[in-house]
């Protein structure tokens, strides 16, 4: 460990040429059995059989390789912004960000090249890299939305809030808007019927999310049958019952 | 017995066998290409497979014995893979393994993992799949770029035949001023500014003979010589002198002699060897017997 200290000292004291260190990716050998000493300034004597015999100093194909940081061009989707330096395995930025020309190598020219312009600052379109894979994924799902079949009901957002959460997301009421119309129950109709909400992610971006009403009583013999699989049928939409506003300016919503 | 030959006293140091440079056509090759050749064969190339040893002088951890330092270098083996893909400098190990102490050796190959990858060009704005493997896209990295890597690097690390060619296509690129680009003026310009530099080391004709293999170098001698001398027929040639000679005689079939052109072009040339053809079969034209040719192949 101190040699390697020592080393590296004494390369920054060397020229240029020697500053670029060497990488080591392969088998690294070294002979079992040294060969005899030759003259100094003449051939090497014939070497034999036994000369030839390697060991295996170390392979550094096995070893984990560090991460690589480039600077991104442009937003990239659950990466970062644009400016932004990312520290990421080589396989994936090489693969992902440098071929497609999404990123370039870190150098101090680059960094200064893509650094975020004021107006672009100001100007913002994205609250956070990884917000668009959440509304990806919430609009991916069906939600079944679970309501009383005897009692009496209207559905709010905390209804909402509950079945996302029992589908995994949690979020606030605050974030959920739901149609205008009401919606009451318990209408037998409805069943399986869809409609319409719109999820806020960090007061920016909206994603459009899909319910189905199903109804379930606390007498296991007054419940409906189970249907497999319900989410992959088709259904109907939730009759007058319109979209939910989308708010066109998204700096004023709550 | 050393004066006889046509190494004259040299031989007295022993007899030098002519190096491919110094027989045949070799030894036409221009010292662009030599500079080439030394690069590529006589450098000694990067550590990859071993780790060189700095010092001098080195303690025997057994007996704390001093002995110089004599490294030689394990023997690599290029196959023709190799020269197909990138592989950044690695290359097949032939050798032994001792396995265990008491059994004998055992004859092992260490072979470089390859993958098959793609490397951008900016120079040459293009995508290529190409065999390459680890330590290839690691020194790309280290390098900052594809294009990079190979203009860094010596023809003796690249060591493979393709990247050879691609450097040397790089360089063309770069001296004719990017052409690939020349849909985008600004990053064109910007491309020509980072790469310009490595231009400085090489002149047009150094270019020109950059990554040809020996064989490569010779068939391209070959071309050259060829197109340098043009061969004309005899006939042709006899023919303009005969036409001149009768110029200067004044016989008016031969037309008149020119005064206002110091060399007639080569297309009158040809001109005046059609009259003069029509001139030898107008008198046998007038009669269709003579055109026949009584032994030759009967026509069906």
């Amino acid at each position: 460990m101190l040699k390697n200290i020592c080393v590296t000292q004494f390369n920054l004291l060397k020229s240029v040429t020697s500053l670029q260190q060497q990488v080591r990716t392969t088998f690294v050998l070294k002979r079992k059995y040294d060969p005899l000493l030759h003259k100094t300034n003449q051939k090497p004597r014939r070497m034999r059989a036994k000369h030839f015999i390697y060991e295996l100093v170390e392979d550094t194909l096995v070893k984990k390789s560090p991460n690589m940081e480039v600077v991104l061009k442009t937003f990239v989707e659950g990466v970062g912004d644009k400016g932004d330096v990312v520290s990421m395995k080589p396989n994936f930025v090489y693969n992902k960000l440098l071929l497609p020309g999404l990123a370039t190598y870190k150098t101090p020219e680059n960094i200064a090249k893509y650094a975020k312009t004021e107006a672009e600052k100001s100007a913002v379109k994205h609250s956070s890299p990884y917000a668009q894979r959440t509304v990806n994924m919430l609009e991916s799902i069906v939600l079944a939305v679970i309501m009383n079949k005897d009692e009496p009901w209207v559905i709010e957002p905390w209804h909402i809030k509950a079945s996302l959460r029992k589908a995994g997301f949690h979020c606030r009421e605050e974030c959920i808007t739901l149609p205008k119309e009401r919606i009451e129950g318990p209408d037998l109709r409805k069943e399986n019927k869809e409609f319409n909400c719109t999820i806020t992610i960090n007061k920016l971006e909206q994603a459009n999310l899909k319910c189905r009403i199903h109804h379930w009583s606390t007498d296991p013999s007054e419940r409906l049958p189970y249907v497999l699989e319900h989410w992959k049928l088709p259904s109907e939409p939730l009759l007058d019952v319109g979209l939910p506003e989308r708010s066109e300016t998204p700096e004023k919503q709550a | 017995m050393a004066h006889a030959t046509s190494q004259g006293v040299k031989l007295l140091n022993g007899f030098k066998a002519p190096s491919r440079f110094e027989k045949g056509l070799g030894a036409q090759l221009p010292d662009a290409y030599k500079k080439f050749w030394r690069e590529w064969k006589l450098t000694k190339p990067a550590a990859v497979h071993y780790i060189p040893k700095e010092r001098e002088w080195e303690r025997d951890e057994v007996t704390h014995a001093i002995k110089p330092v004599q490294s030689i270098p394990l023997p690599l083996i290029d196959p023709p893979e190799s020269h197909q893909g990138i592989w950044g400098g690695e290359a097949v190990i032939k050798g032994f393994q001792k396995r265990q102490q008491t059994k004998r050796r055992v004859p092992h190959f260490w072979v470089p993992t390859l993958q098959r990858s793609v490397v951008h060009s900016l120079v040459l704005n293009e995508y290529m799949s190409v065999v390459v493997t680890q330590r290839t896209l690691e020194q790309i990295h280290e390098c900052h770029g594809f294009d990079h890597y190979l203009l860094k690097n010596l023809a003796c690390d690249l060591r493979s035949t393709l990247a050879l060619r691609l450097k040397r296509e790089i360089l063309k690129a770069l001296q004719s001023g990017c052409p690939a680009l020349a849909a985008e003026p600004k990053l064109q310009s910007e491309v020509l500014k980072e790469y310009s530099p490595y231009l400085e080391s090489y002149t047009s004709e150094e270019i020109e003979w950059y990554g040809h293999s020996y064989l490569e170098a010779i068939r391209k001698l070959q071309n050259q010589l060829r197109a340098a001398e043009q061969v004309v027929p005899h006939k042709v040639e006899f023919r303009s002198k005969l036409i001149e000679q009768l110029r200067e005689a004044g016989i008016k079939e031969a037309g008149k002699l020119e005064t206002k052109e110091a060399q007639p072009s080569a297309e009158h040339k040809d001109a005046d060897i059609e009259a003069l053809t029509k001139l030898e079969s107008s008198p046998s034209s007038s009669s269709w017997l003579s055109k026949i040719n009584p032994f030759g192949k009967k026509e069906t």
